[in-house]
């Protein structure tokens, strides 16, 4: 088990390598200069600019931070290698830089106030996917061909096909507009993620839309799994086996199958929560919410690329650490899997 | 198959009762004695800012908040159309305009405590010029005038040479070459005090700055969430009457126009498309600027103008007469019937009308004739000539595209759309890889030099046109010197008239406000240069 | 949309690092003369793969043949020429919109955007994943690193952040949208291919082409290709409504199709300024993705049971 997880995180570093590198080349090819960008539709006076370049480290600096200038007077770009040393020298300290954007602050500081947002939001996301997804996956495979298991098939193949963006603004329709005037104001949900002292709410209704919505397409695949998990296991030998000893199917589902039918489910809602950290555009942008996800897509579009690097970084890190705790701990849960044996790879 | 209709309206059912168990549920979590209700404090929606720290303050959204944290010098009146005192009581200037000396009120505070004296203005000054910023500051153009900014940029210097500080109350400006309208410029909220705190903790000031003004920050701003203020006690001025405001940070106004109708914004922009029948319910405001229950919508004029800006270094419209049928191929009251269902103006200059609305700024050729638009393109034989509209997307600018896309169409052009997100936009613009693209000018200060010269003189930031008339540049150089307002307006017009001439850009629209306050909201006046009057505003 | 686009990849990984699984897509490399015979005949049974299909072609239809009748009956897509925000009705079925075009005739239109991103963007991914599986599979060793690990790489990168990212390297426009779709989905499909390759590559069929000297080009197209065919074709069928998700998101963010021309997640961006008052704007448009993708996926499932390709719910 040592050697494999070994294994595994030695298998981070050219992944690392090769997406921070995959950055930094897109970095210099996506057309825009980032510095000409920070002011917008004004021009930075030259001197001003200048300055910039060498607080980002994009120009050659001396000891005081000047440009250093060629014989023929002009500025000296910092080679990509240099920058990219610099970079990961940064990161090994802590240091993921400054925003281009938002000014003067730090990109640890930004995804320090982001993250928690992401977090949060997985969470809940996460309860509903377990919940209702192995619960309907469960009735649909207890109850195979009943009218239950056709409704579960019907609406997971349904959530799998919808826009997750579509699906947050019939959310918004039927339950901050529809219901609103049909009760007169009385019943209704908040449709943006406004939470704060201001809110009319308590923070955590305003989690029950965006939740919802960035749950449903995962809730129906976990479904799915359960159904098809749970009666694969059910027609296993040792199964039959119990059953004809003459256990309850009742006792028989509890005890002996639904653990073992559980084993993948949970692995892919693991996986899932890790996909989740990476914030979801969609679903922040149609609900206002203030995490990962969408900041990480503004920064794209402005060309702010230490926001970019940092948090495409963390988010790279946080997945793959997730994913190596969802496969270590199914290696515990399935006696069956031993990593390290070198037949599984 | 019957059957299963007759399931399927059971789990609708189903379905509805699980939905309103949700509701109920919410009805718990609202919060008892939610602000709604509250006659003392405001929630106000705004975009997520750039900064609120004025050393870097660019945009109309920190600018809101930013400018009722800290007092400049001085603040433009648009009812006595001067500028009138604030930080400063009064000031003079010396007979050429190239120094001028500011008498600061005695007794005001900082939020902490520290005293508000000219060398606060020097240090916030002195920030704005600063290359040594963790992150130099964008919109240190502003002091490019005063002397000694060239050397603190360089680096040369670690103090603005030009700006001395007698006494504790008087600061004296010295500029490199006279300008009369400098007192505009120090109406600028990025050209504040700020106490020794912001070269102590610059970072904890960065998102809870501590100003001179009648508000004071309630924890920090929480970004992408909302910026919290109360009132400042110890206030010089005339104590403001609502006693906090609530910055909502809203990513998208069509969220926070639902945010408003839900009750829960008490001040909002209008998407576009809903403001006729958002001023039925609401009511119109009486001058277009004030918001008073039940006249609750504002649709007064801007100092700002949507245009197309035309590269006249492209072949095509190298061409006069190309740039004529275009600009009289646009249908301006149609864009603004259909899409801003009449609020906005069409542009028949480049200077709003609210800036000056005289006679002679009208432009020859902005305004819709068709018949005189084919008629160019007829003798010119320019039927078929290809025309590329570039522009960002998002916004309203699709929908104005296609619009001008069919205008242009209808007199005989070839036109073809490109729509590209904002960074590559802007880098197309910068370097001359457009024919025809799109802006908008919001004035930074309310003057006719503030919409000529930024957009005309050859070597200005803005020219994006890359118009080149050495008779404007020098027109503008004489006007700049002139002191005598009237005579100075008289010379900008004869300008305004010689680039109409050229066509340089096409005017489209004057912009006007489209925003609404809730019935809470006893009086809010809101200047045409969108800035929300909050220290003055009154709830019911 | 694309966060479901990642689901689709995870899914995938679920069931290859699930062993019992993937020894069950041993049986789907069984060659038989008769294998798509068969298949028809059992899909033929499937009456919601029927349904996939009739709307398929009913799609396909319409966007084929809306040049021929839509601008007489509806108005062409982008003219101008009604009031706007009409409510629905016979005339104007789904309405018209805030410039005053005709809503059914844009999203007829729209459907030629999203079922060309959707096959062309597949197409696209599913050679260079077949390519890429087949020498990762068929050379092994350090190619099969090589490629797995960039395979990696790729899949670690948030998806939808990496197709928008793409999209700013190449500029926007309907063709660089399948582009970026098809040369990001690579990943998953050289995954399936390579391992379907991994269990035809055993058999002895294989070796005794090999002993014959049949070149490795040969193989690879004679004898493992058409093995692991029923597996690519399962893939790609359900690829489809994927990229048409991930197309309509790109859309709705304006960083799709270039105006005017109508895209189904162009249109639904612009409904959403009237949800509350003319919320048809918004839904039908979703509506026409939701039925498509639903099609395409109902239609994976049944090719895939059809098939007999044991691929889980992906």
């Amino acid at each position: 088990m040592g050697k494999y997880i070994l294994k595994r995180v030695l298998q981070f570093i050219p992944v690392f390598l090769g997406v921070t590198l995959i950055l930094f080349a897109l970095e210099n090819i996506v057309p825009g200069d980032p510095i000409k960008l920070m002011a917008g539709e004004k021009k930075l006076d030259p001197q001003t600019e200048l300055n910039l370049r060498a607080t980002y480290h994009l120009i050659e600096t001396d000891s005081n931070g000047k440009p250093v200038r060629d014989s023929n007077g002009k500025t000296i770009p910092t080679p990509m290698w240099k920058r990219y040393v610099l970079y990961v020298n940064g990161l090994l300290h802590g240091d993921l830089g400054t925003s281009y954007q938002r000014k003067g602050q730090s990109v640890a500081s930004i995804l320090a106030d982001k993250y928690p947002y992401t977090i949060r939001l997985s969470i809940v996301a996460i309860i509903i996917e377990a919940v209702v997804g192995i619960g309907a996956g469960m009735v649909s495979a207890l109850k195979r061909y009943s009218f239950w298991d056709i409704l579960v098939t019907l609406v997971t193949s349904i959530m799998v096909a919808m826009p997750a963006y579509w699906l947050g603004m019939l959310l918004q329709l039927f339950f901050g507009v529809f219901l609103k005037n049909a009760t007169g104001g009385a019943f209704y949900l908040p449709i943006s993620g406004a939470v704060g002292p201001g809110a009319e709410f308590d923070d955590w209704v305003y989690y029950i839309l965006p939740a919802i919505t960035l749950a449903a397409v995962s809730t129906a695949y976990t479904a799915r799994i359960m159904r098809s998990q749970l009666l694969e296991v059910m027609n296993q030998d040792y199964i039959r086996t119990a059953r004809a000893k003459g256990l309850s199917r009742r006792d028989v589902i509890w005890h002996h199958a639904l653990k073992n039918a559980l084993i993948p489910v949970v692995t892919y809602i693991g996986i899932d929560f890790g996909g989740m950290m990476a914030g979801a555009i969609l679903t922040e942008t149609v609900f206002n919410w203030p995490g990962v996800g969408y900041e990480t897509y503004r920064a794209i579009t402005q060309r702010d690329w230490p926001i970019v690097m940092g948090s495409v970084t963390v988010i790279v890190v946080v997945v793959m650490v997730i994913n190596l705790i969802v496969d270590i701990s199914y290696a515990f849960l399935d006696p069956r899997i031993r990593y390290g044996a070198g037949k599984n790879d | 198959m019957a059957d299963k209709l007759m399931m399927g309206r059971r789990t609708f059912v189903k379905g509805g009762l699980a939905a309103s168990a949700l509701t109920a549920l919410a009805a718990c979590g609202k919060k008892s004695g939610s602000s709604s209700s509250s006659n003392s404090s405001m929630k106000y929606y705004i975009n997520d800012p750039v900064a609120i720290d004025p050393y870097n303050t660019q945009e109309s959204e920190g600018t809101q908040v930013e400018h009722i944290l800290f007092d400049s010098l001085c603040d433009y009146d648009w009812d006595k159309e001067e500028i009138v005192p604030k930080a400063a009581e009064s000031w003079e200037a010396n007979s050429d305009g190239t120094e001028f000396t500011f008498h600061l009120v005695k007794g005001a505070k900082f939020h902490n405590g520290d005293k508000v004296d000219a060398k606060s203005f020097k240090r916030g000054w002195e920030r704005i010029c600063n290359p040594k910023m963790a992150t130099p500051s964008e919109i240190n153009y502003h002091l490019a005038p005063v002397v000694g900014y060239d050397e603190m940029q360089k680096g040369t210097a670690t103090e603005l040479s030009g700006v001395t500080c007698p006494d504790d109350y008087t600061l004296v400006v010295k500029l490199s070459a006279p300008m009369a309208d400098f007192p505009y410029i120090c109406c600028h909220p990025a050209l504040a005090p700020v106490p020794q705190a912001a070269l102590d903790d610059p970072k904890s000031f960065l998102t809870k700055p501590i100003g001179n003004g009648p508000y004071m920050m309630v924890g920090k701003w929480e970004s992408g969430q909302y910026i919290n203020v109360k009132r400042f006690d110890d206030y010089y001025g005339k104590k403001p009457s609502i006693k906090k405001i609530y910055f909502s940070i809203q990513k998208d106004p069509k969220t926070a126009f639902s945010e408003f109708e839900a009750g829960n914004i008490d001040f909002t922009s209008i998407p576009t498309g809903r403001i006729k029948e958002t001023q039925k319910k609401y009511g119109k405001s009486k001058d277009g600027y004030t918001c008073t229950p039940k006249h609750q919508v504002i649709t007064g004029a801007e100092t700002s103008i949507y245009y197309l800006t035309l590269n006249l270094q492209d072949e095509t419209m190298k061409d006069l007469n190309v740039r004529k049928a275009m600009s009289l191929a646009i249908d301006r009251q149609k864009i603004i019937d259909k899409l801003f269902e009449g609020i906005r103006k069409p542009a028949t200059s480049f200077v709003p009308s609210i800036i000056d609305d005289d006679k002679k700024d009208v432009w020859e050729f902005s305004k819709y004739d068709k018949d005189a638009a084919k008629k160019i393109v007829d003798e010119n034989n320019l039927a078929g000539k290809e025309i590329t509209l570039s522009y960002n997307s998002g916004g309203d600018h699709e929908d104005i595209m296609s619009i001008i896309q069919d205008n242009l169409e209808a007199v005989g052009f070839k036109v073809k759309q490109s729509s590209m997100e904002w960074a590559s936009y802007l880098t197309a613009l910068s370097g001359g890889n457009y024919q025809v693209g799109r802006l908008g000018w919001i004035a930074d200060y309310p003057t006719m030099d503030n919409f000529i010269y930024p957009n005309f003189y050859s070597t200005a930031d803005n020219n994006y046109a890359k118009y080149n008339n050495p008779e404007v540049d020098k027109a503008i150089d004489a006007a700049r010197q002139i002191t005598d307002d009237d005579e100075r307006r008289e010379k900008y017009r004869e300008v305004n008239q010689v680039i109409a001439a050229d066509l340089p850009v096409i005017p489209i629209m004057f912009y006007a406000h489209n925003h609404v306050a809730s019935d809470k909201v006893k009086s809010l006046y809101y200047d045409p240069q969108g800035k929300a009057d909050l220290a003055n505003t009154k709830l019911a | 949309m694309t966060e479901k686009k990642d689901m689709y990849e995870k899914n995938k990984q679920v069931s290859a690092e699930a062993p019992n699984q993937q020894e069950e897509e041993l049986d789907s490399s069984a060659p038989t003369r008769t294998l798509w015979g068969d298949a028809w005949n059992r899909l033929r049974k499937n009456k919601l793969a029927i349904i996939a299909i009739v709307w398929i072609i009913f799609m396909v239809i319409l966007a084929l043949s809306a040049d021929l009748w839509v601008p007489q009956t509806l108005g062409k897509p982008n003219a101008q020429i009604y009031d706007v925000r009409l409510p629905m009705s016979a005339k104007h079925p789904f309405g018209t919109d805030q410039l005053g075009r005709d809503v059914l005739s844009r999203v007829i239109y729209g459907a030629r955007i999203s079922l060309a991103v959707g096959v062309l963007a597949t197409a696209i991914s599913t050679v260079i994943g077949l390519v890429m599986g087949a020498i990762a599979a068929y050379y092994g060793g350090i190619w099969d690193t090589i490629i797995m690990r960039l395979a990696d790489i790729f899949l670690a990168f948030p998806y939808t952040l990496f197709v928008i990212a793409m999209l700013a390297v190449i500029g926007p426009g309907i063709q660089n949208v399948f582009i970026a779709i098809g040369i990001l989905g690579w990943p998953s499909i050289a995954r399936v291919f390579r391992s379907a390759i991994l269990t035809v590559k055993e058999n002895d069929y294989v070796d005794a082409a090999r002993s014959m000297g049949a070149s490795d080009l040969r193989i690879i197209t004679r004898h493992i290709f058409p093995n692991s065919v029923a597996s690519i074709v399962v893939y790609a069928t359900m690829n489809i409504g994927g990229a048409i998700l991930t197309e309509s998101a790109l859309s709705y963010l304006g960083m799709g199709v270039v105006p005017p021309d109508p895209s189904w997640g162009s249109l639904i961006e612009a409904g959403q300024t009237y949800l509350s008052t003319e919320p048809w704007l918004m839904i039908m448009p979703g509506l026409a993705i939701l039925t498509t993708v639903l099609a395409f996926t109902l239609l994976g499932d049944g090719l895939r049971d059809a098939l007999d390709v044991k691929m889980k719910d992906a």
